[in-house]
């Protein structure tokens, strides 16, 4: 489909071509595989009725919005049916929803005078912003002016007496005739009075509408816990009809635009970034919000009233169309939430207007680093973005698009799993609609404390390793304050799950904090892991790639490295910065001649190479295996994360726990013990509470299903359940399948132990062992079954590793050996009813 | 004439209404080979594997969490079957939720070749555009960016590594990079590792094993009363079938009769006493039902007992029945060189023995050289003798050391039942007891 967006949207706007006629619209037989549509102009069609783009002259503007402003003498119901593939059109027949919302689009002149109505009193806030996020703007501003005069970007804006900032979610104006938008109650009626008053009110659960408590019958004296329904839904839910109190004539119920925005006379947007034009107008790049409804899933059953998506559609919207601020908060956000007041939204999922699909939007980060993080994030962004600018995004943006388009050619689209094509592969990714069953469950306290000892949860602060990540910390700040930055490398060695790696990751996302506080220098941190290396050799390409951004070969790479640490050549102001390298595995990198070891190790004893190096690795003694010239430069620092004692475990089990009644208190005793006598694995011993409560919670789903039992009304995991974890981790199988074998097999085994015994001798042919088996079988009066079956029970003990064995075709001379203690075969044999005669050869 | 249009509609009436028990038969084949079948007769127990697998597998899906599990057990005992069943179940009760990686470490035990079979089975499962030109940084960068796409889109991908134990060769590049992906990123993700070696997870790295959730389901050898009711739940007609009613309770009366026989019990204890697996009584069953006589229409007593002298075989044994009687004569003179504790010996010593006896018995089966040379590279093809070591390839067969394969004991049976061994031979046999 080699046809712009422009062509397609004017052919479809021609009069009589409603699709609801023509469900074979020319551009949906062009492209069927794809559903990609033309929904995003769907959205952007949107910009019509906000005042006109403020481009000076309209031939200058893309041909995106000239297409869109085409759009507007057709009539709204063909703008918004159009783009939509025939699939999807027949899916807004069937909902009533999506209908209505099409209707209240009405044809819109371009009518600027309302918005000439509001005061202008915008004001650029430079000077009044906050220290650091101002720096970055002006610079970036300043930046700006000198490149071009076209556009320049800030971070926060003081615009019509809000003040708004990238990051922001704002209501957008949808129209501008309707009248009633004109006054925005900020407060909300109540259902009962209608009036607004200063007095506290309670917002109902299901319909959402608000109440004054003194309104109420019986009036109630304080908001009570939990959830809330008012009288009238709860006369609706029982059959009853309801009779909402009629306001008095002349005075209409002022809709919130929490109200406007759920019955989608309203659109919310998040601001992406915000920019002055040339002509002095404000504009800001949003990114849309969807109600359920708007969705091709339509509201679900488990959907939340306040509930929005977020969707991939941006818009450019002029600054005057926006509203005023709303709060659209992530769940964790929304359940804390109390007394926000009314504008308050739920997202969790992202919907992908293309494909029509859900996916979760990726938690930022959890818990108290939230903010810090954030900031951080977008600190880290304007300073990596300087020269490339928001209109490259645009670019990139169109391209995508352009991509989208493409779809159906093969040609064009580029497979997923290259790197190129990542970005258009993984947008398909998602659900059609979101299972209910994660978004209803009310979890149990064993679900949760199951989901707590995730290894996949980061836990909020690392408990017992405080010395260790204290002297990292310094040796990290140490070599970064240090102007000279001279021969800095640390090795830290224990054994797997003591918190190696974690540890490292921990201090380096509170120096990043730091960074942004501004009380230590910025600096660069690469991660890399040995083992995830193809080749040793590769760590250059990645170690290049991480620092500049551009994909060589290691070869090239290598002299890159080498010239920017050895020699010094610096190619930008950034590559200043110190850097620090952190391998993980390190023992995966020696090579014969330690070649790769060598080098890297070599360039922090370089001047100015501004380099540290923190090596990880399982064994205490690799510096010493290695060359001396390279153990002369990796050991001298060395840090040993020793395996955790018993206590520390129980305390990193129960810092994981902390408030989740789910665990007897001895019992994860019992697990911790039981693991540091072992091996002092954190990550055992998660596993092992995880496996116990995972059986508890078994055993008691279980037990409920069966309909004439009790159930226990409360699930501790206990002493049994966590026996039951570590028998099935550390107990090797073998013993449970001797016990089961067949009866062939038990003679075999027995015979081996026999033959064991009269020779000494750990390894026998199966010659000398046929020949025991005979001999048992005919003094305890067994069939003796055959050479061939023999063999094969042989070969199949073998198969099982119960015994060694070599190839069943070495036949007679075959050798044999069994792979666990005699004790254990004669354990497992004695007390067998089958054949009590075993016991005598045992 | 009137009988004419009689017989005509009996011809019709069999001709639309097939042999009845011929229709068994191939439901009962269609059970025998349908594992789903065979298992689904475990899978109500709290205590079966079949429900274990599932909770761990659907807390996975429903509770957002990862997991890895082992299935170890002998072969044959329904690991596979158990595995396929609870992902059939669980595929139809969230669909669109679960995707499926399936790799068999005979295949894919290479790391490069396994991250790219994972990452073409995830673009066919997600209707991607594979390319076979992307290099294993890239493979491994777009299962963990497809583990966290997954993850955040509720989808759970379960990974099957069929011979588990083969993907431990070598660094262990793949087991890591999927299973610290699994403990670092948003994904839901379930490792499933089937193997028959019981000491599979001793095989993985310190590193790899600490990543690992362990959790661990053994697969037994059903027991005497499991197996009693497994013959019934396949060898039992349904009541409400097509079949004609009386027909299947006749059936199902005998076939009831049979079991409870003695002789039907020794039967069973001696197929089990060798080999108690599923598999192997499958087999068993399925050659007992192909054995079924249509005529009569029903199981008998023999069926079962020519199914297990079919299943039972002597395979040495009935090497020496197809022999020749030169053949024989190397064999006897092997076994007589090993009686002279004679340790190492070759063709050359071999045929020196061989003329000994021609000299001192006058024997009619005299043959040149070559003709036993011959006869000797049959024996070796057939792996009744072989060469005592690997060594010495390059040497020419006469002179390289050879060893008997097969037991004295099985060698005189052997020669007893062959239908035209010369009477020196077994008086040589005999001689040596």
């Amino acid at each position: 489909m080699a046809e712009t967006p422009k062509k397609q949207i004017q052919s479809i706007t021609k009069p009589r071509q409603s699709p609801r006629q023509k469900p074979k619209l020319s551009q949906s037989s062009l492209n069927p595989p794809t559903p990609q549509t033309l929904a995003p102009t769907r959205r952007s069609s949107r910009l019509i009725s906000s005042p006109e783009p403020p481009l000076p002259p309209p031939s200058l503007r893309s041909s995106r919005r000239t297409s869109l402003d085409f759009n507007l003498n057709t009539p709204p119901k063909s703008i918004n049916h159009t783009p939509i593939s025939a699939k999807n059109v027949e899916k807004s027949k069937r909902k009533g929803g999506n209908d209505s919302i099409d209707v209240s689009l009405s044809p819109v002149s371009p009518d600027r005078h309302e918005a000439k109505r509001r005061k202008k009193c915008s004001e650029l806030n430079v000077g009044t912003a906050k220290t650091r996020v101002s720096r970055n703007m002006q610079f970036e501003g300043k930046k700006r002016n000198c490149a071009a005069p076209k556009r320049v970007y800030y971070k926060k804006v003081v615009y019509d007496g809000g003040e708004f900032s990238v990051g922001d979610d704002v209501y957008v104006k949808r129209r501008e005739d309707a009248s009633s938008d004109d006054e925005d109650p900020v407060v909300e009626e109540c259902w009962v009075c209608l009036k607004a008053g200063r007095k506290v009110m309670i917002e109902c659960d299901d319909c959402l509408g608000g109440f004054h408590l003194k309104c109420l019958k019986p009036p109630l004296k304080e908001v009570p816990e939990g959830d809330w329904i008012c009288g009238f839904c709860q006369a609706r839910k029982l059959g009853k009809k309801v009779e909402l109190p009629i306001p008095p004539k002349g005075k209409k119920r002022a809709r919130t635009l929490r109200e406007k925005l759920l019955s989608s006379d309203l659109w919310a947007a998040h601001i992406e970034s915000i920019w002055k034009e040339v002509d002095e107008s404000y504009w800001f790049r949003g990114r849309w919000y969807m109600i359920p409804e708007e969705t091709a899933a339509g509201r679900q059953p488990h959907n939340l009233k306040r509930e929005l998506y977020r969707t991939n559609d941006f818009a450019d919207i002029e600054m005057e169309s926006v509203l005023r601020h709303c709060y659209v908060m992530n769940p964790k956000e929304f359940s804390k939430a109390n007394n926000e007041g009314n504008d308050v939204f739920l997202c969790e999922y992202e919907y992908d207007i293309h494909w029509h699909s859900f996916k979760r939007l990726a938690e930022i980060d959890n818990g108290e680093e939230d903010d810090e993080e954030s900031d951080n994030d977008e600190d880290w962004n304007s300073c990596k973005d300087l020269d490339s600018d928001t209109e490259e995004d645009l670019e990139y943006e169109e391209e995508n698009r352009n991509n989208l388009f493409a779809g159906p050619s093969p040609a064009h689209e580029l497979a997923a799993n290259l790197r190129k094509g990542r970005i258009f592969g993984l947008q398909k990714i998602g659900m059609k609609k979101i299972p209910e069953h994660v978004r209803c469950q009310k979890q149990t306290e064993l679900e949760r404390a199951k989901a707590k000892l995730l290894l996949a949860t980061l836990p909020k602060s690392l408990p017992c390793r405080n010395k260790e990540m204290e002297e990292i910390t310094t040796f990290i700040k140490g070599a970064i304050c240090d102007d000279q930055c001279l021969g800095r490398c640390l090795y830290i060695h224990g054994v797997p799950g003591t918190g190696k790696t974690m540890s490292v990751l921990a201090i380096m996302r509170n120096l990043r904090s730091e960074v942004d506080a501004g009380s230590i220098k910025p600096y660069c941190f690469v991660e890399i892991n040995g083992l995830k290396l193809a080749s040793p050799e590769n760590i250059y390409r990645v170690i290049y790639e991480a620092l500049s951004g551009h994909r060589v070969s290691w070869k090239k790479a290598l002299h890159l490295l080498n010239e920017r640490f050895s020699n010094g050549t610096k190619s930008g102001k950034e590559d200043n910065r110190p850097c620090i390298l952190l391998i993980d595995e390190l023992d995966l990198l020696v090579t014969r001649n330690q070649s790769v070891l060598y080098n890297i190790l070599d360039w922090p004893t370089k001047p100015h190479s501004k380099l540290v190096i923190i090596g990880i690795a399982n064994t205490m003694d690799l510096p010493e295996k290695l060359l001396p010239r390279i153990s002369s430069r990796m050991g001298m620092q060395r840090l040993c994360f020793g395996p955790y004692n018993y206590q520390q475990l129980q305390e990193i089990i129960s810092t994981r726990l902390k408030g989740i009644d789910a665990f007897e208190k001895q019992a994860i005793e019992f697990a911790s013990r039981k693991v540091a006598a072992v091996s002092g694995d954190a990550r055992r011993a998660l596993e092992i509470c995880r496996r116990a409560a995972e059986l508890t919670d078994y055993r008691i789903k279980k037990l409920a299903s069966l309909p004439n039992s009790v159930s226990a009304g409360k699930a501790l995991v206990g002493m049994a359940d966590v026996e039951a974890a570590i028998q099935e981790m550390f107990q090797a199988p073998h013993i449970q399948v001797m016990k089961s074998c067949s009866k062939l097999s038990k003679i075999f085994l027995a015979a081996m132990v026999h033959e064991l015994y009269k020779t000494g001798m750990g390894e026998t042919t199966f010659e000398k062992l046929a020949m025991t088996v005979s001999c048992l079988c005919t003094s305890n009066g067994e069939a003796f079954p055959g050479w061939d079956t023999l063999l094969k029970v042989g070969c199949k003990l073998g198969e099982c590793r119960i015994i060694l064995c070599e190839a069943g075709a070495r036949h007679r001379l075959q050798k044999l050996q069994l792979n666990f203690p005699s004790d254990d075969v004669a354990f497992a044999l004695k007390g067998n009813n089958e054949l009590p005669w075993l016991a005598k050869y045992l | 004439h009137h009988s004419f249009p009689l017989q005509r509609k009996k011809l019709t009436q069999s001709m639309g209404r097939k042999n009845p028990a011929k229709e068994a038969l191939i439901l009962l084949r269609s059970r025998l080979c349908n594992p789903n079948f065979i298992f689904t007769s475990f899978s109500n127990s709290p205590d079966s594997n079949y429900s274990k697998l599932k909770f761990i597998i659907s807390t996975s899906v429903i509770e957002a969490c990862n997991n890895s599990v082992l299935l170890l057990g002998p072969r044959g005992c329904g690991k596979i079957a158990v595995l396929e069943l609870v992902m059939a179940d669980l595929l139809k009760e969230y669909p669109d939720m679960i995707s499926v990686i399936k790799l068999n470490g005979l295949l894919h035990s290479d790391d490069n070749c396994a991250l790219k079979e994972i990452a073409r089975q995830l673009c066919v499962e997600h209707q991607l555009l594979f390319s076979k030109m992307a290099s294993f940084d890239d493979n491994s960068q777009f299962m963990v960016a497809m583990l966290r796409e997954c993850g955040l889109a509720h989808k759970t991908v379960i990974f099957v590594l069929d011979e588990f134990d083969l993907f431990t060769q070598g660094k262990q590049r793949l087991l890591y990079s999927l299973l610290d992906a699994m403990q670092s990123v948003t994904s839901q993700a379930v490792v499933v590792g089937v193997s028959c070696r019981l000491d599979a997870d001793q095989l993985l790295e310190k590193r790899v094993r600490s990543r690992f959730s362990h959790r661990e389901l053994l697969f037994l050898p059903p027991s005497k009363e499991e197996l009693q009711r497994l013959l019934e739940h396949i060898l039992l007609l349904p009541t409400d079938s097509s079949l004609p009613h009386d027909y299947v309770v006749e059936f199902n009366a005998k076939l009831l009769n049979i079991f409870a026989e003695e002789r039907f019990k020794e039967i069973i204890d001696t197929l089990s006493n060798s080999d108690s697996t599923f598999n192997y009584l499958l087999r068993f069953l399925f050659s007992a039902v192909c054995y079924m006589d249509l005529e009569s229409g029903f199981l008998s007593l023999e069926n079962f007992k020519a199914a297990l002298s079919s299943i039972q075989r002597q395979p040495k044994l009935e090497c020496l029945k197809d022999c020749s009687i030169l053949e024989l004569y190397i064999l006897v003179c092997m076994k007589r060189l090993e009686v002279k504790e004679q340790d190492s010996y070759n063709f050359n010593s071999v045929m020196k023995e061989y003329k000994s006896i021609h000299d001192s018995f006058q024997t009619s089966d005299y043959y040149a050289w070559n003709v036993c040379l011959r006869a000797f590279e049959h024996l070796l093809q057939r792996e009744l003798v072989s060469f005592v070591d690997n060594r010495g390839h390059n040497q020419s067969i006469e002179f390289r050391p050879v060893k008997l394969l097969i037991f004295s004991q099985e060698l005189y049976q052997g020669l007893k039942s062959h239908h035209s061994c010369p009477a020196i031979l077994q008086k040589l046999i005999d001689r040596e007891g």
